[in-house]
């Protein structure tokens, strides 16, 4: 356990998550994990196999001293460390975070570095943090120059993407998504809320949050790497029927249907356990998303859908080119 | 897979053929990407109407990329940013079609280990996202097509399959100077050896396509004289000939585009509505493409020449 994290409350989170199929033929069991993520010599890989196998590197620390984005344009140069890790789920899907967490405010002057280090995953603002305009500069995207945590983000994956252990063979081609979230505190007393979730251009996802102040950015991370995750296997699983097309008899054999979807059913579909790794208090967070648009019904119907397309196909043919009544 | 268009000589309809290539994959249901590696002059985003990218995006294209000056390149979805009227309505069942610009002005420029390690990385990126991947290369034995070359004999990319396309004009000195991009000593077969290719795998992955050329039995020249019709006949059977005994022969080509009139005109893609109800393209021209964009993934076509 990392020690409680000291000075000023937070006054906002962000942070984004890029996940991604692992380009590899067969997934890493866990001690290719752990060697796989180990960013850092003298920090350990996080490893637990219950309830499923899952791998988390080290925080890394990447200095900024930059304006944060606004949305009202606002220019607020903050200074500090943005915290990246990557995580590796099932062997098999990708993710890199990175976050920061800041408070209302800080000095006026840009102060020695060794003081920032003190708090890493910390940027402070000089003077003032208009935190709701920073929120959706954040979840929107910022102008050129502004702090993006979605190419630190993205700088990790990129480095972890040329590591040898990957023979860059992935099962299935797949999109990665993107997934940016803001925590901003909630009312005193009040328990945390899902504000919105909502996908914004084909690969993007925001989530904005309301979080006592005293939770942990690793948690609410996690939360959000959770979302991300099970976000990610619903739109790739809904994609492996592009361009496959059911039920015209242009596919006798069946033989493009098995290669669309066999690799979902190698690969992704024992993957869906959504809040395995939230805490309890968090883990309400997901009741709004399987109410609506119901994440689990979704998938559930997806793999109903996927299996019963197989077992046609092992009916075979023949069978099924039965002529109606008329 | 990853499809890289070369050519020797420019105006041999590479960018407007390979873009064709792509859109008709992309009908087909395939998830497509064009890359545009041309880097002297970009011309993709006219070929697909996309105007925004034609003035220069204000995100940086390949060449920005490359440089390492810009982290990810810009990505254009034509279906959603075209503004050819045919195009803006996805056809149903289709896969998607995105374009990743060049940066207007960009030019050539020296490849350096970091460039290299970044274009693999791009590479890889788009193959695993994308069924089918066109790469319009610079023309000639360009720095593009050195990158490439390089890139594609990175161990990290051993296992992504590679086909080359080289375009060329059905005229004396296009035959010739197509032959040479490939088989000469400063050709793209001893480059590749050069950066670490197998000789043989290389050369099987070569396949030429014949652009623009016209058909003597076409109707287009029904009205010449039974003089011009012989001339082109025996111009036909003597290209035939030179083209073999440079390599370069029928077995080795992946398909013939024809003497299309309004690509003389205009670098446009050609859609089903200019054959069928405007009538501004011939049948030929859009069948011939269909059947190269099926080939391109057709093992047949692609056996040892």
């Amino acid at each position: 356990m990392r020690p409680p994290e000291t000075g000023p409350p937070t006054a906002l989170l962000c942070g984004e998550i890029r996940t991604c199929l692992l380009p590899a033929r067969q997934a890493l069991d866990i001690r290719s994990a752990a060697q796989f993520l180990a960013l850092r010599a003298d920090e350990r890989v996080l490893l637990s196999e219950r309830p499923t196998l899952y791998a988390r590197s080290p925080d890394t620390l990447t200095g900024v001293d930059c304006p944060l984005p606004a949305a009202d344009g606002a220019r607020v140069r903050a200074v500090g460390t943005v915290a990246a890790h990557a995580v590796l789920t099932e062997g098999r899907v990708l993710q890199t975070s990175a976050r920061f967490r800041a408070p209302a405010s800080g000095p006026d002057q840009r102060r020695p570095w060794g003081q920032y280090l003190i708090r890493p995953g910390t940027v402070e603002p000089l003077g003032k943090l208009p935190r709701e305009p920073v929120a959706r500069g954040v979840l929107d995207g910022g102008r050129q120059g502004d702090l993006d945590v979605g190419l630190i983000a993205d700088a990790l994956l990129t480095r972890l993407l040329r590591h040898p252990l990957l023979d860059q063979r992935p099962p299935m081609r797949s999109r990665p998504t993107r997934l940016r979230w803001a925590a901003l505190p909630a009312p005193s007393g009040a328990g945390p809320s899902l504000e919105r979730f909502t996908l914004a251009e084909d690969e993007l996802r925001t989530v904005r949050l309301r979080v006592p102040e005293d939770t942990p950015a690793d948690e609410i991370a996690g939360l959000c790497a959770d979302l991300a995750l099970h976000d990610w296997l619903l739109t790739t699983v809904v994609r492996t029927f592009d361009g496959i097309r059911l039920g015209t008899g242009a596919d006798r054999d069946g033989s493009s249907v098995l290669r669309a979807l066999g690799p979902a059913v190698d690969h992704l579909l024992h993957l869906w356990m959504p809040r395995a790794r939230v805490t309890p208090a968090l883990a309400r967070l997901w009741d709004p998303l399987e109410e609506r648009p119901g994440f689990t019904r979704q998938w559930d119907a997806l793999v109903h859908r996927i299996r019963d397309q197989l077992a046609l196909q092992a009916i075979g043919p023949a069978r099924r080119e039965v002529e109606p009544a008329p | 897979m990853l499809v890289f268009a070369a050519s020797d000589k420019g105006g041999t309809g590479r960018s407007v053929t390979s873009a064709n290539l792509a859109y008709q994959r992309a009908l087909t249901g395939d998830h497509v990407a064009y890359v545009d590696f041309d880097f002297g002059s970009p011309t993709a985003a006219a070929v697909f109407d996309v105007p925004g990218a034609l003035r220069g995006t204000e995100e940086p294209g390949l060449h920005s990329y490359l440089e390492g000056e810009a982290p990810e390149p810009a990505r254009i979805d034509v279906w959603r940013q075209t503004e050819h009227p045919q195009l803006r309505t996805r056809p149903n069942q289709s896969g998607r079609l995105v374009l990743f610009p060049g940066d207007a002005g960009g030019g050539e420029f020296a490849t350096g280990a970091d460039a290299l390690e970044r274009c693999v990385d791009l590479l890889l990126r788009i193959d695993n996202e994308f069924d089918v991947t066109l790469v319009d290369l610079s023309a000639g034995r360009s720095y593009a097509v050195d990158m490439v070359l390089a890139a594609t004999a990175h161990p990290r990319m051993r296992y992504v399959p590679c086909r080359w396309l080289v375009f060329h004009r059905w005229t004396r000195q296009h035959v010739i100077a197509a032959s040479g991009l490939v088989h000469t000593d400063h050709g793209i077969l001893r480059g590749g050896v050069e950066r670490g290719h197998d000789e043989e795998t290389l050369r099987a992955s070569i396949r030429f396509v014949r652009a623009a050329v016209p058909d003597p039995e076409s109707p287009l020249w029904a009205q010449g004289s039974p003089a011009q019709a012989a001339w082109m006949q025996a111009c036909d059977e003597a290209l035939r000939r030179l083209a073999a005994e440079h390599r370069i022969g029928d077995s080795v080509v992946l398909g013939i585009v024809p003497l299309e009139p309004i690509l003389q005109w205009r670098e446009q893609l050609i859609t089903e509505e200019d054959v069928l109800s405007t009538q501004i393209a011939n049948k030929e021209t859009l069948e011939a493409l269909e059947e190269i964009a099926r080939r391109l993934t057709d093992d047949a076509h692609w056996g040892q020449p």
